[in-house]
């Protein structure tokens, strides 16, 4: 298992912000729902090293990331993509990439060659030597996932990856995510439903901190075939569940 | 023959991996030969790209503080007053505020949750630029016997400086207000010391300061050791 996550509990002060969340994930590519609030970001934070739990236990790649040495080796095996992604704006978008790859840890000798396929992988490859400030929202956010994948991450986190992606983008990117998935782990977290059906074979629904369901796309759509709300049947079903954990 | 025009690959070529070969020789940048020189001393290519890519130890910041040290040490020079002394202080915490943090880095969340830990890009930005300041102080220092004769008073209250500085602009995420900190701390020190003496350089030339000076630099080094931390969860 890549991921194991027992009875996580995050406080921000007084405010909980996970509370009590168990989950294991192997290869593949899992979406990570809720409404705002749900904790999903500060799971995803917690899985990227960034911050520590407050109680329970947390194993990345089969390492304890409480520890100096195995958190620096998960972190040269992780990608990870922040809601929130700060820009360098002097930098090329070859630069940023590259930057993270040797903050990554990437063997010197390898990185040009990573740095040159990770910028292909997101399609900007005819932008790789622009900077990054006259570059797009959308652009910008595929260089913000270059980065994650430069060092051909074993776990990679994602938080609002298709935010400023136009519907080509978002397609292009699913099929990329299902690629990714076949070999590594990739948590994706997103308020967008349909990419979570397009790309996920599992999902997660956060709700008040609590992970409410578990399961596959399938599973969450059946949870909508009677009730709930929304245009398409995911939807449906993701409604549905929420409405089932807050009753 | 074949048509010129209509040249294609042969089958076993993968131009794929052949462009990515291809891409990767054009978009490498090159790095400069302090760069080269830091990725061997540090023992590590990515702490060398992110020593060189400190604000405060880019050019158009250099050549500012060179600016300032060198007029320092003309008035210095010229009126026996000890400005270089009174001055390299200030410009260190300033240099030192800007040095790294959540308010000068825009993907500071991002770097952290790299290999290489921010702290260790922390420290050694903060020992490159201190070392910076300190030569460039030194040298303004040698042009005046004034200056000179009290080298080493500047350099504890300089450590101090700089240490309270990053301390402010690590708590409050804001290296302007790390510089401001700083600076003012400085100032008000000096200005104190000419209040109480009549001198201004009593802040640089009172033995008996060091040490209050080193209990200042110890306790802000201490609150950024404890701030940098991994965000703990609170019980």
């Amino acid at each position: 298992m890549n991921v194991e996550i027992t009875d996580l509990t995050r406080r921000f002060g007084r405010a909980v912000a996970v509370a009590g969340v168990s989950l294991q994930a192997g290869p593949g590519v899992f979406g990570l729902l809720g409404p705002n609030g749900a904790g999903k970001t500060t799971l995803l934070r917690t899985m990227a090293t960034v911050i520590t739990p407050t109680s329970g236990t947390v194993r990345l790649l089969d390492r304890d990331p409480a520890q100096y040495g195995p958190r620096r080796e998960i972190r040269r095996r992780l990608g990870y993509l922040p809601q929130n992604l700060g820009y360098y704006p002097n930098f090329t978008v070859a630069e940023f990439v590259e930057y993270f790859a040797l903050l990554k840890e990437v063997p010197s000798a390898r990185v040009p060659r990573a740095v040159a396929a990770a910028i292909e992988r997101v399609e900007l490859g005819d932008r790789a030597r622009s900077k990054l400030k006259s570059l797009s929202g959308g652009m910008l956010r595929r260089a913000g996932i270059a980065q994650a994948i430069v060092n051909e991450p074993q776990l990679l986190l994602l938080d609002e990856p298709t935010a400023g992606l136009d519907p080509e983008q978002r397609v292009s990117f699913r099929s990329l995510l299902r690629d990714l998935g076949t070999s590594a782990t990739v948590v994706v977290s997103t308020h967008l439903v349909e990419d979570v059906g397009a790309a996920c074979t599992e999902v997660m629904l956060m709700a008040d901190g609590k992970l409410v369901f578990a399961g596959t796309p399938a599973e969450l759509t059946a949870k909508g075939t009677d009730h709930g709300v929304g245009d398409a049947p995911l939807e449906r079903g993701y409604s549905a569940a929420l409405a089932e954990a807050r009753s | 023959m074949s048509d010129p025009n209509e040249l294609s690959a042969p089958g076993d070529v993968d131009l794929g991996r052949a462009w990515i070969g291809v891409a990767a020789q054009v978009w490498h940048r090159r790095p400069g030969l302090v760069e080269r020189a830091a990725a061997g001393l540090l023992r590590s290519p990515g702490l060398a790209r992110a020593l060189v890519s400190t604000p405060s130890l880019l050019v158009p910041w250099l050549l500012a503080s060179a600016v300032v040290f060198g007029v320092g040490a003309i008035v210095t020079h010229d009126t026996s007053a000890p400005v270089v002394a009174l001055l390299a202080p200030a410009v260190a915490g300033a240099g030192i505020a800007y040095a790294y943090g959540p308010g000068i880095d825009p993907a500071f969340e991002l770097s952290r949750s790299m290999a290489v830990s921010d702290r260790m890009v922390l420290l050694v930005r903060v020992l490159a630029l201190f070392a910076v300041n300190a030569l460039l102080g030194l040298a303004a220092s040698a042009l005046s016997a004034t200056a000179a004769g009290i080298a080493f008073g500047w350099m504890v209250p300089m450590t101090a400086v700089s240490a309270l500085a990053l301390a402010v602009a690590t708590l409050t995420r804001s290296p302007g207000v790390g510089m401001a900190a700083g600076v003012t701390v400085w100032g008000l020190t000096v200005l104190g010391g000419q209040a109480y003496s009549g001198h201004f350089a009593t802040a640089v030339r009172t033995h008996s300061l060091y040490l209050p000076y080193l209990a200042v630099a110890a306790i802000c080094g201490a609150a950024v050791i404890i701030r940098t931390r991994m965000e703990r969860g609170t019980a």
